[in-house]
């Protein structure tokens, strides 16, 4: 009799052959040797299998952190780098007792007197240091994320070798990437200066109330304070937070500002881009690149190389010489005799008798100059498809969201239900994040860390519709399950409702409002539910 | 065999919760989990969690992974766990619901690519003439054990999915052919040459 295939007997092995055959085979085996041979061997094989499988590796017997009363990620370590940051605060008053003692009493925790002195020390410090506290504050937090970095890594290597806390060796890496700004300079008081003869080899923090650079910075500039002059050399960009900025020097990178005014008298390499009340570009001024900005209102008498785009709630006046395009969105355009665009001119304002255009004026590419006009928006079709996209948006947001952190998304949409403690904490989130992000990123240090916040307030603010849209939705439909598309039904009903609820006049606003706090106070809620142990039931 | 040998040796439970569980039978515990018992909760986890961690750590290749799914599984029990009909044993149902869970994962993991258990000339079972036989030994050291099973890790992912659901969670062809959403001869051909891929990877160990 022929012999059976070794596909066949390794199916008869596992008991996978079907009965008739099984018998036909075992009788087979009776006979043959081969093949009795060859079955033992799969046999074998099949329990060194199960058994080399089932003697679990060293790692595999112990889940330790998988269990349910496991914290989510990196919470414990959240908590001990809480424990490591207070260390660091003591550590680094330590420090700089000798140097700033005063700046670290109200911040040292564990200090009677620096509790109770906070508010007036804080007072102190703006009325006498201005801005000098800030630089102090940034040192201190330099030296607190030099702590924790250290302290991070000593605590990954510690894991026996294999780190498994994405949250963790993220926030390390961050650490890690901003270590080079120890090597900024950092200078601040009342006035800072750079004298004529000197030069700043690397970036220049500087914080006070009148900053001005006459000799040369070989990096970047970045100054908070009211006013900033550069009549020397700034090699890098400069990038300023200061209520008056004033360039009569030589700028070689961009310009980068967030600030009542900019003028612009002496060299820019590249571009400006910022949102500023007043921007003058003097007939002394010139710009290597373009300009993207949002301004109150904006003077160009100067040279700007290539294209300007202005959005602006006033006028822009043009005298002086656009290499490309300007585009700009506003109230007024005006120019004059000596104005001379390269490009083309596309400009929209309110109403036509708003734009001047001087005969002498020479416009080298199209003219495209629209009226705005301001008509109910619920009369144009393309808001209808632009409102069914976003909806459809927030439902496959939703969705997705759903799929990914099925738990997170459940118990969050019941947390809303919690009513105006999520509106409370939620109003409470919505204010305190901007003001804790500033806090983090004027250390330049933590601008990543701010950042990675930014984007997780944002996503909240989008996500927050969806939370009470679901919630709502629920309350309406009375679903008897919770699956799945119980909850997606849930959230098209009532993210439908809340949208048209969102273009009551001035209601709407409101209602837009409330929706936000509430979810963000129910994200927040669940957030902090998810830091603490979760119970087996 | 593997339900027992876990019960045996499961973790330490946390202090005072589960004492008075320990001894109750299995049928009791998952009664009163049905009836959303922590405590009867807390004890199917103690007793099994081990067993399918194995699971997941072999099926996704991962212990973050693996971690993940095993929260999961056992978070999702909660409500699960009244789907449990009793038609088969409680540990084998539970490796087959962390083995779906397991599968989802994978594919979330990939949405990219298709499927994650294809058989590449879309093989059926095609007899494969005789050749020399050459399976593993029969004794296994320790040592050897650990050979194989880093073998079975780095084998492609549909090898390995289908052998670990075939020798760990003892799931029958029709059952993975279920899981996996693929006929049974494909699962008969995949965990055949899954095999020979393995005894190709651990040549000294064949005879």
């Amino acid at each position: 009799m022929e012999c059976y295939s070794e596909q066949t007997c390794a199916l008869a092995v596992d008991g996978e052959l079907a009965a008739d055959e099984a018998q036909r085979l075992r009788d087979h085996l009776t006979t043959c040797h081969r093949c009795r041979a060859l079955v033992d061997a799969l046999r074998a094989e099949n329990r060194a299998l199960s058994d080399s499988l089932n003697e679990l590796p060293e790692e595999a017997a112990s889940p330790a952190s998988s269990s349910p009363q496991r914290r989510s990620w990196g919470w414990s370590e959240l908590a001990i780098l809480a424990a490591a940051l207070l260390l660091g605060s003591i550590i680094s008053g330590w420090f700089n007792e000798l140097d700033i003692p005063a700046a670290l009493e109200w911040f040292n925790p564990f200090s009677v007197s620096g509790r109770t002195n906070l508010t007036f020390q804080l007072f102190y410090y703006f009325a006498h240091g201005g801005t000098a506290m800030l630089a102090d504050y940034a040192a201190v937090v330099g030296w607190i994320c030099l702590l924790l970095l250290l302290g991070g890594s000593a605590l990954l290597l510690g894991r026996r070798g294999r780190p498994h806390y994405p949250g963790l060796r993220l926030l390390i890496v961050l650490l890690a990437l901003s270590l080079p700004s120890f090597a900024l300079e950092r200078r601040h008081g009342e006035f800072v200066t750079v004298t004529a003869n000197e030069t700043v080899d690397d970036t220049l923090v500087a914080a006070a109330n009148m900053v001005r650079v006459d000799g040369v910075v070989n990096g970047d500039l970045l100054t908070f304070g009211r006013t900033v002059e550069v009549r020397g050399t700034v090699k890098g960009d400069l990038i300023s937070f200061a209520q008056r900025t004033e360039v009569s020097g030589t700028v070689e990178g961009h310009i980068y500002t967030f600030a009542r005014s900019l003028d612009l008298e002496g060299q820019l390499g590249h571009s400006i881009y910022g949102a500023v009340q007043s921007l003058h570009i003097d007939d002394r001024g010139r710009v290597g690149d373009g300009i993207v900005v949002a301004v109150g209102e904006a003077t160009l008498e100067g040279e700007v190389k290539r294209s300007v785009n202005i959005v602006t709630g006033g006028s822009v006046d043009v005298s002086g010489t656009i290499g490309r395009d300007l585009t700009m969105i506003g109230r007024s355009l005006v120019l004059t005799n000596t104005a001379r665009i390269g490009g083309n001119l596309s400009a929209r304002v309110r109403q036509l008798k708003e734009v001047q255009i001087a005969d002498g004026a020479t416009i080298g590419g199209k003219r495209d100059i629209q009226v705005r006009v301001r008509e109910s928006s619920f009369t144009r079709p393309r808001f209808y498809f632009h409102q069914a996209v976003w909806f459809a948006g927030a439902i496959l947001v939703g969705w997705l969201g759903m799929l990914l952190f099925p738990g997170f998304f459940q118990a969050t949409t019941q947390l809303v239900s919690s009513g105006w403690r999520s509106l409370g904490l939620g109003v409470g989130v919505l204010a305190g994040v901007p003001v804790a992000m500033v806090v983090i990123a004027i250390t330049l240090v933590g601008f990543p860390l701010s950042l990675m916040v930014l984007a997780l307030y944002l996503a909240a603010i989008y996500l927050a519709k969806i939370w009470v849209g679901a919630f709502l939705g629920r309350t309406l439909l009375k679903p008897s399950g919770a699956t799945k598309s119980d909850w997606l039904l849930g959230l098209l009903v009532g993210l439908l409702i809340l949208t048209l609820l969102g273009f009551i006049p001035y209601l709407g606003g409101l209602v837009r409002l409330g929706v936000v706090c509430l979810g963000l106070g129910a994200f927040a809620g669940q957030l902090y539910r998810a830091s603490r142990p979760v119970m087996t039931a | 065999m593997n339900a027992k040998r876990n019960m045996a040796k499961g973790p330490e439970p946390r202090e005072g919760e589960t004492k008075q569980m320990e001894g109750m039978d299995l049928a009791s515990v998952i009664e009163c989990a049905r009836g959303h018992d922590g405590e009867a909760l807390g004890e199917i986890y103690r007793r099994y969690v081990r067993r399918v961690f194995g699971l997941c750590r072999y099926m996704l290749n991962s212990r973050e992974s693996a971690e993940d799914t095993t929260s999961e599984v056992f978070l999702k029990l909660q409500r699960s766990i009244d789907s449990y009909d009793r038609s088969i044993p409680f540990p084998r149902w539970l490796l087959r619901v962390a083995g779906n869970q397991c599968i989802d994962a994978l594919r979330r993991r990939q949405r990219g690519r298709r499927a994650i258990v294809e058989v590449e000339d879309g093989a059926a079972v095609t007899e494969v003439p005789s050749s020399e036989p050459s399976p593993l030994g029969a004794v296994i050291s320790k040592e050897e054990r650990a050979e194989v099973r880093d073998a079975i890790a780095r084998l492609p992912e549909n090898y390995r999915v289908a052998l670990v659901l075939r020798y760990y969670s003892e799931l029958s062809y029709d059952e993975i052919a279920q899981q996996l959403d693929l006929e049974r001869n494909y699962v008969a051909a995949l965990i055949f040459r899954a095999k020979k891929e393995l005894r190709r990877r651990l040549p000294h160990r064949s005879k």
